[in-house]
């Protein structure tokens, strides 16, 4: 008996053994499918992201082309001068309604725009160096400036002109309101050509003397306003060559004598310039931009001895 | 209700920024803020007269303004010509 027993415990000892080896060699195989699969995972994945990445910039691609900014409104653009200005800065509920459609960026240069010509009691002005800082949006790059006004004129709430070579302007989306404001027509080209041949037969009127009464006075009213406001855009005058040269003129003047007295001494008329016209017109003017520059114009005419409009006027007829 | 005290520390206020003002456009703001002070001012003492702190400090004030302007760089007439 004693020697079945030991058979029997040795028969299960071996057994135990075998057992375990079996199972010590099964977990070792699981874990090298394990480490198998993942090596083989590791290697997928890069593929496939490589794969997904390079459709995701196809489609980047394929949206950069396709980035076409549609109009938000058919608009007519209508350079125009409030006849007075509105105490209050609105926004015309038409307006509001189409321009909370813009992105943000777009949304703040459009208001700081509407903003800043409202002030000079229009709705336009020239995309100048300056303007970006003008309307305090210096936090803009120069790139980024130009894109969101590009994209404000595909969205169709601004237009550019090229007015010269260097020379851009912008018209801002504005519903028109006849009672409140004016058409600047002066400034469009094609109506400017329309009127001049209306103005010939007052000048001709003017150098025959057989004009009738009726003609005669409102030219002479617009040579007064002239002689008043050199600098001045005045209505229908914007079209006479003559004028226009005599405005380059002055600006031409005016920059020479800037060369002449050097920039100290410029600032130091400028600072008299600035206090004169406190004390003449008052405060307000002060922060009038369109009427600050015509009194500071006027300022340098008699500073520098330009000539007035009608002095000049003798010299080349 | 309006405190007179509170009307003379927005011009103490406006003078600071005047000194520290850099640009034409931060000058047109200030402008603006010196003029709405100034009629609140004058509707505070509608049927008084004004206080003679107060003339002064908006007269001053006023100065400074005009001073300001014209430290700063002379406005660009070119845009204006054309």
């Amino acid at each position: 008996m004693g020697l079945i027993r030991g058979i029997a415990e040795a028969v299960m000892e071996k057994a135990k053994h075998e057992v375990k080896d079996y199972l010590i060699k099964f977990m070792e195989e699981e874990k090298e499918k394990e480490k198998k699969t993942e090596e083989i995972k590791k290697e997928e994945i890069p593929a496939v992201m490589q794969k997904e990445s390079v459709k995701i910039e196809e489609f980047k691609e394929e949206d950069d082309e396709d980035e076409e900014i549609l109009p938000l409104i058919e608009s007519e653009f209508t350079k125009f001068t409030y006849k007075v200005k509105p105490k209050d800065f609105t926004i015309p509920g038409e307006l509001a309604e189409t321009i909370k459609m813009l992105p943000v960026e777009e949304f703040a240069c459009f208001v700081k725009l509407m903003i800043f010509v409202f002030e000079q009691k229009k709705n336009f002005g020239y995309l100048g160096n300056t303007l970006r800082r003008k309307i305090g949006l210096e936090s803009f790059e120069n790139e980024k400036f130009d894109k969101t006004v590009e994209n404000l004129e595909k969205y169709g709430v601004l237009k550019i002109e090229q007015v010269s070579d260097n020379q851009k302007t912008f018209i801002l989306y504005v519903p028109f309101d006849e009672e409140n404001m004016a058409k600047a027509e002066y400034q469009k080209p094609e109506k400017s050509q329309q009127k001049k041949p209306e103005k010939k037969p007052f000048r001709k009127g003017d150098d025959d003397e057989k004009p009738a009464e009726r003609k005669e006075k409102p030219v002479e009213k617009q040579d007064d306003q002239q002689d008043e406001i050199p600098g001045k855009a005045v209505f229908g005058m914007e079209n006479d060559d003559l004028y226009k040269s005599y405005r380059t003129f002055v600006s031409l003047e005016i920059d020479k004598a800037k060369m002449r007295v050097g920039r100290s001494n410029f600032d130091k008329i400028y600072m008299e310039a600035v206090k004169y016209i406190d004390k003449k017109y008052g405060f307000k003017v002060l922060s009038d931009s369109e009427k600050f520059k015509e009194y500071l114009t006027n300022y340098y005419i008699s500073a520098f001895d330009i000539p007035t409009f009608d002095s000049w006027k003798k010299t080349k007829v | 209700m309006l405190d007179s005290r509170i009307l003379l520390k927005s011009l103490n206020d406006l003078e600071v920024r005047i000194m520290l003002c850099k640009s034409a456009f931060e000058w047109e703001l200030l402008a603006k803020k010196y003029v709405d002070v100034e009629s609140n001012i004058k509707n505070f003492f509608k049927k008084k007269k004004i206080p003679e702190n107060f003339t002064t400090a908006l007269d001053s004030l006023r100065a400074s303004l005009v001073q300001k302007k014209g430290e700063l760089p002379p406005i660009d007439l070119s845009d204006f010509f054309k």
